[in-house]
């Protein structure tokens, strides 16, 4: 009986006409910024924080979300049709999707995405729609060691996923959450690292810090060669996939939904993860796996429902535990402590309209989304034709306004550029900004928990050991970490017994 | 110079900085952990793993400082930064469709060379557009400058 009770909350709050209004603004800017390559939905949600100052929070979250899921759609419609990636999270379709597009399939292609990430959409809410209140039950017996361990947790699998250096991820980590003790000790109220400037008492604001490290550092990494790209526009009817289509559809978007929900609520996993792993599933499971690469439709449809059901997923650390599981999710959760809104267990009893009305705006979005994706995709297609050397000083320009909006404060505007460039400097020297970001979000939760866990035992490190959930999660950081550097120490042994050999 | 090894040594001196810092601000006890307890902490782990990518980049395989910037790669971004810099320096004294307006100009038709037509009208339509969404509807204050808005 709870679940209608709950949904008639929710939907009571995400049909208003001002709830509905910004709920499309979400998803159409999402679809937007989807589409277009070069700027991603957590610059997108940097650039427009300031907004959400002046409107209620729930009207705010319900905006920003629509962003990050119709951002999935979105990318999908580039990657088919222009064979590069729009957004991370649809690199993957880019293999097949770029392939069915190159034998006039980008019809099919473009309706199997967006109906795949609707499906997997609708099973992902009910998903986090049914799973948030157990999980919210755990979350009150954690105490403040319980969330230290998780947060560690999730800043090692964020940094393990992010292979490519994991040495490297972790220090940015440290740096962000250096970085989040500029200002105010919350507890003594002595200033740290202020450098005696007044604005910085209150810290490094979150929108200066983002939309520098995502949108500022995106724009000068773009500026550095003209970007060219040949758009495939033939054949954009038939967008109805075929009965044939769906037969070799469906199945995968099914499986893709239910593992890319899951692996969505893994901490540091996430949309881009999911799309990956589930490609690779589809790929073993198929009758015709020789087809994968060559324009399989199963190739487009997998990632594109995973990646949709893992952006559903993602919100239950954030609206269960007040953690946030990636970046997109430290932003928001960034937005809601602007408005003074912590979230965690206790949200959902105390905030239940924003809670449900979240949740059930995720509908009325993935709605709006299949209406705005199929009759008006040729919309979208125009819109890829815009070159960057228009859309550039447009986003750079509306960075620089939202910057100064927060506080009127042109200084905002100068550590906006500072991490622009620090960000640009960062990604040509092969250092990630999205673990800086999240550890930069955590930062202050993760100190309060130590402090309180600290004093809780009196001083003694045993208790984040002794406690069975908290032992748990440090040991499972500690295999991921030990287990990154093994494979490593395992080839340098290799090689020096086949030195060894070879010298003799 | 190798880029890792370059950069590692950077993030050692943030660290060290840092540790510094957190010292001077008190690092209390375990049992009532101070101000400088968490930056300390950051600090060191900083420091660390500055000195794992330094040891890392003797194995090779990283980029040279020069392939980062091939053929003049870094002129169009230090244009763009340093003409958004501009833009801040002058904000509050020109105005903000005044600054706007130049920022754009200058970028589409001195960075990226589109005709001058292309320029003032999509210069003049994305001033337009932000000044509705900026200042009507959001109500935010923006700086009116010497043209008074």
């Amino acid at each position: 009986m709870d679940f209608f009770a709950n949904m008639i909350t929710g939907f009571s709050v995400a049909l208003e006409p001002m709830n509905l209004a910004f709920c499309f603004i979400g998803v159409f800017v999402g679809t937007l910024i989807g589409v277009l390559p070069g700027i991603g939905p957590v610059g997108t949600m940097a650039i427009l924080l300031p907004i959400t100052y002046g409107i209620p929070p729930t009207t705010a979250i319900i905006m920003l979300s629509g962003i990050y899921y119709g951002a999935q759609y979105g990318g999908s419609t580039t990657s088919i049709l222009v064979g590069i990636p729009g957004e991370a999270a649809s690199v993957i379709t880019t293999i097949d999707g770029y392939q069915m597009a190159l034998q006039g399939r980008a019809g099919p292609a473009l309706g199997i995405a967006a109906f795949g990430s609707f499906i997997a959409g609708t099973i992902g809410i009910v998903g986090l729609q049914l799973l948030a209140p157990p999980l919210v039950a755990l979350a009150l017996r954690f105490g403040p060691p319980e969330y230290f361990s998780l947060m560690i947790l999730g800043l090692v699998i964020l940094t393990y996923l992010a292979q490519k250096a994991m040495g490297k991820a972790l220090m940015m980590a440290g740096v962000g959450i250096l970085l989040g003790t500029v200002g105010l000790d919350t507890m003594t109220g002595v200033p740290r690292f202020t450098w005696n400037i007044p604005e910085l008492l209150d810290g490094v604001g979150i929108a200066p810090l983002a939309m520098g490290l995502f949108g500022i550092s995106e724009i000068l990494l773009n500026v550095e060669r003209k970007i060219k790209h040949e758009i495939v526009t033939t054949e954009l009817k038939h967008l109805l996939p075929s009965r044939k289509d769906w037969g070799e559809s469906i199945g995968p978007i099914l499986r893709s939904s239910v593992v890319g929900f899951f692996l969505g609520i893994l901490p540091g996993g996430g949309a881009v993860l999911s799309s990956f792993v589930t490609y690779g599933m589809e790929k073993r499971l198929s009758k015709t796996p020789e087809q994968f690469g060559k324009g399989a439709i199963a190739g487009v449809a997998a990632p594109e429902a995973a990646n949709n059901a893992a952006a559903q997923g993602a919100f239950i650390p954030l609206l269960t535990l007040g953690i946030p599981a990636n970046v997109v999710m430290g932003m928001l959760l960034g937005a809601l402590m602007i408005h003074n809104i912590v979230p965690g267990p206790m949200m959902i009893k105390d905030h239940p309209g924003l809670f449900w009305g979240v949740i059930a705006s995720m509908y009325v979005g993935n709605v709006m989304l299949l209406v705005l994706n199929l009759p008006l995709i040729g919309l979208w297609v125009k819109l890829l034709q815009v070159p960057y050397s228009i859309l550039f000083p447009m986003i750079l320009f509306i960075c620089l306004l939202g910057g100064y909006v927060i506080n009127n404060s042109v200084f905002d505007l100068y550590l906006m550029l500072f991490f622009g460039v620090a960000g640009y400097l960062m990604r040509k020297f092969d250092y990630e900004p999205a673990p800086l970001i999240l550890a930069y979000v955590l930062s202050s939760l993760l100190e309060n928990a130590l402090r309180q866990s600290l004093i809780l035992s009196g001083g003694s490190m045993q208790i984040f050991v002794t406690r069975p959930i908290s032992a748990g999660c440090l040991v499972l950081a500690v295999v991921l970490l030990a287990s990154s550097i093994l494979p490593r120490i395992r080839a340098r042994r290799k090689m020096l017994v086949e030195q060894a050999e070879e010298a003799k | 110079m190798n880029s890792d090894r370059l950069s590692s040594l950077f993030w050692f001196a943030l660290g060290v900085g840092s540790i510094y810092g957190s010292v001077r601000l008190g690092l209390g006890t375990t049992g009532e952990p101070g101000s400088g307890f968490m930056p300390f902490a950051a600090g060191a782990f900083i420091c660390a793993m500055a000195l794992f990518v330094f040891l890392q980049s003797f194995q090779g395989g990283q980029h040279r400082l020069s392939a980062l910037w091939p053929g003049g790669h870094w002129r169009r971004p230090l244009a763009v930064g340093v003409l958004t810099l501009a833009y801040i320096v002058v904000l509050e004294t020109l105005g903000f469709s005044l600054t706007g307006f130049l920022l754009l100009a200058i970028i589409m038709r001195g960075l990226e060379k589109l005709s001058w037509k292309k320029t003032l009208i999509i210069s003049i339509l994305t001033l337009a557009v932000s000044y509705v969404v900026f200042k009507v509807f959001l109500k935010a204050t923006l700086p009116p400058g010497i043209l008074g808005f």
